[in-house]
């Protein structure tokens, strides 16, 4: 891996009254994909913004790809902002060609380029018609465009797969994929975890301001450790919340209905765990000893009460 | 420089390409051309032959004499015009009001009903004593008709009594011919072959051209930003552009439309003052008196001298009107934070009118270099007699500083404003984001 490509030292930022960013220190590394985790209002858009330099920074430094305003190396930075904004009346094909023009690419490779996006992402027969007239699924693709067709070696995305379909959030996913398979790096925001789980390289969770938790996905889950075993019963789902609120057994829980997430207690183990649920006859489909999923660690972290995450009831017995 | 470029393009083209642009830029020449073509026919419509009953109560000769007059008045000039009235004469002497009274069911028809009157005259002797006539018809609140009616009748009423004192009438029409001043404007010590109207007329128009372009596409920066605000396209155009690219570019394309919508509009008004009489003629009116339309010729100095002080003048307060819009998150905060920016569009407008009088006196002068005022002073006063180069030089100077420091002011708001949300900026805001590193 490289040097760093994004640096954030010791940055906060104040907006009258609150501190939305407290000393928040962040270190991405060229190539491969950072996820910048937490939850809703933790100042993970913030962040981005003052990496982007649309607001400053109250204290601490940013430098991006060694420099330090990002808009100077604006093209070589692609930027999905999470307010999505496009101009209503314009046409997609122009509207890229302006966006591609704006970050300074010439106007006809632009073009060319929009043209090659468009068709990767299936909406070719769009591109001669104006934004009103598009879903909200594929503005977001042409958002998503706007910020890649200037082939930049950074990419920072807010939020990139919120509000998009299964299929589309496939496709996004793909391109970013591919974009890491390149060697760009990729900075993206979410507060979902299972899509950081399955993308991220890296990960920091920030959550009211300040980082909780730093690191390479593998470190993560190695440090915060602990035995857990990921359950799916088919049948008495009763019988089964009756078991896993046994503390001496298991220590806690991530029920979501038919499956569920368990940390072992330190005096349960897993061959007893299995036991008791097959005595208790609920139809194990699944019962396999895992690493803490990054959604329990990132609940255990942040905090039940910020999670925004689905599910967050505990069993109660 | 080829972002800005491609800020102006995008204005530019967005905008001309709207259905609004197309509509304003064609119905503003149709609205025009209706001004001073509906008049023309409403008048020719309303001037037909009417048929008048003349109720003579007179002792003497006087009916007669009148009814002979009004029968020789014509619609227009000339011996083959059409005659305004038709005449039909009811001697009545000592029973004017019975006559009157028989007449009344037939009288107050349309125009184009047969038979009948449309209106009833009723003279006497009192009618040269007094000065009174009667009429009666239904086009007595027509001003028109009523003024050509006394009109008619008054040069035989006067005629009539200054008989009766023994005046020759020949001798005081020779006496009473007023003067006609005609006026010829001299610039650089030559004759221009302007008239007084003309060069008037041009000082306004130039004055009114830049009001109203100022309005209107003050307004439209104004909006635009306001919209950029609202949607959130500005992250992204902020993550790529300066704010002073983002504002240049799309003040100086929205200045180039206006120039585009003008030109259009210039070129459209000089094809129909060249060619009203094949226009006018082929829409069956006559294209003379008050419907004559000219549009004043400029020197090319003059035009010049518009284009440069048009220019500097919009991108100033475009410039202002970009800062307000950023201060805004609403049309309704905009349209009261714009207010001292119309303000002094306003007081330019006006100063226009109130300088024309006395284009070279000491508040022409001293206005002459006020930054906000100069693009409305100067092309007036150089309308009217072109200003020394040097004082020319220096309003541009002038003119120039003063903008470029309202454009700087603006871009440090505008940098800071676009990507505030929320309520709008007060003053301790602006100046706070003015000083702004």
């Amino acid at each position: 891996m490289s040097s760093s490509v994004v640096k954030v030292d010791n940055v906060t930022k104040r907006f009258s009254g609150h501190t939305a960013v407290d000393q928040l220190s962040l270190d991405v590394p060229g190539g491969g994909i950072f996820g910048l985790l937490g939850p809703n209002g933790a100042g993970k858009s913030t962040t981005i913004r003052m990496i982007m330099n649309i607001i400053t920074a109250d204290e601490g430094k940013i430098s991006v790809l060694g420099g330090e305003s990002s808009r100077d190396l604006s093209g070589r930075i692609g930027y999905l902002p999470e307010e999505r904004g496009l101009y209503k009346k314009m046409k997609i094909l122009d509207q890229l060609t302006f966006f591609g023009e704006a970050k300074g690419i010439h106007r006809k490779t632009a073009r060319a380029k929009a043209t090659e996006w468009l068709a990767k992402l299936g909406i070719s027969d769009w591109a001669l018609k104006k934004v009103e007239d598009l879903s909200k699924g594929m503005q977001q693709k042409v958002q998503f465009i706007g910020a890649l067709l200037h082939e930049p070696d950074l990419v920072i995305l807010d939020e990139p797969f919120s509000g998009l379909d299964p299929v589309n959030s496939q496709v996004m996913k793909d391109v970013v994929v591919d974009l890491a398979r390149q060697g760009k790096t990729v900075l993206f925001s979410t507060h979902i975890m299972e899509q950081a789980e399955k993308m991220c390289d890296r990960i920091v969770i920030i959550s009211r301001g300040k980082k909780v938790v730093d690191g390479s996905l593998a470190e993560v889950k190695r440090e915060f450790g602990g035995r857990h075993v990921a359950l799916t019963f088919t049948r008495h789902a009763d019988r089964a919340a009756r078991v896993l609120a046994d503390r001496s057994l298991v220590a806690k829980v991530d029920d979501y209905g038919a499956t569920a997430e368990c940390e072992l207690a330190e005096t349960g183990d897993a061959d007893r765990l299995l036991r008791t649920l097959v005595q208790e006859d609920v139809g194990l489909a699944r019962f396999e000893v895992v690493e803490a999923s990054l959604q329990s660690i990132f609940i255990a972290k942040v905090g039940i009460e910020a999670a925004t995450a689905p599910a967050k009831e505990t069993v109660h017995a | 420089m080829h972002k800005i470029w491609a800020v102006i393009r995008r204005e530019f083209v967005e905008r001309v390409r709207t259905r609004a642009f197309l509509l304003s830029t064609i119905l503003f020449p149709v609205f025009m051309a209706a001004m001073v073509v509906i008049p023309g026919l409403l008048m020719s419509r309303s001037t037909g032959t009417q048929r008048l009953a003349v109720v003579d109560a007179t002792t003497d000769e006087l009916g007669q004499r009148m009814t002979s007059t009004l029968e020789a008045a014509r619609i227009g000039k000339g011996e083959e015009a059409p005659s305004r009235y038709t005449v039909t004469r009811f001697p009545a002497v000592g029973r004017a009001i019975t006559v009157r009274d028989s007449l009344l069911p037939v009288t107050g028809r349309s125009r184009k009903a047969e038979g009948g009157y449309e209106g009833i005259l009723v003279i006497s002797d009192s009618t040269v004593t007094s000065g009174k006539a009667y009429y009666y018809g239904a086009n007595v609140a027509s001003f028109d008709d009523m003024r050509e009616l006394e009109q008619t009748l008054r040069p035989m009423v006067i005629a009539r009594r200054l008989e009766g004192m023994g005046v020759d009438l020949g001798q005081v029409m020779q006496a009473v011919k007023g003067i006609d001043l005609e006026t010829g404007k001299v610039a650089d010590g030559k004759l221009t072959g302007e008239s007084g109207a003309a060069t008037f007329a041009l000082a306004y128009a130039m004055g009114l051209i830049l009001y109203i372009s100022l309005l209107i596409f003050g307004n439209q920066v104004m909006m635009s930003i306001i919209e950029e605000k609202n949607n959130r396209i500005v992250e992204i155009l902020a993550s790529s552009l300066t704010p002073f690219q983002m504002m240049l570019g799309k003040v100086v394309g929205v200045g180039l439309v206006a120039l585009l919508q003008i030109g259009i509009w210039a070129g459209a008004a000089t094809f129909f003052s060249a060619n009203q009489q094949k226009i006018l003629g082929g829409m069956g009116v006559s294209a003379s008196g008050p419907m004559a339309f000219a549009v004043p010729s400029m020197s090319p100095g003059l035009l010049m001298v518009f284009l440069v002080f048009f220019s500097l003048g919009f991108l100033l307060f475009a410039a202002a009107y970009a800062a307000v819009g950023a201060m805004c998150s609403t049309t309704q905060d905009a349209s009261q934070m714009q207010m001292p920016v119309m303000m002094f569009v306003l007081v330019g407008f006006f100063s226009v009118f109130a300088l024309i009088r006395d284009p070279n006196g000491t508040a022409a002068h001293v206005l002459s270099f006020v930054p906000m005022l100069t693009p409305f002073v100067i092309p007036m006063r150089y309308s009217i007699s072109p200003l020394p180069p040097l004082e020319l030089g220096t309003a541009i100077l002038v003119t120039v500083a003063g903008m470029l420091a309202i454009v700087w002011l603006a871009s440090r708001i505008y940098r800071v404003g676009i990507l505030s949300y929320g309520k709008k900026a007060s003053v301790r805001d602006m100046v706070r984001w003015i000083r702004t590193a």
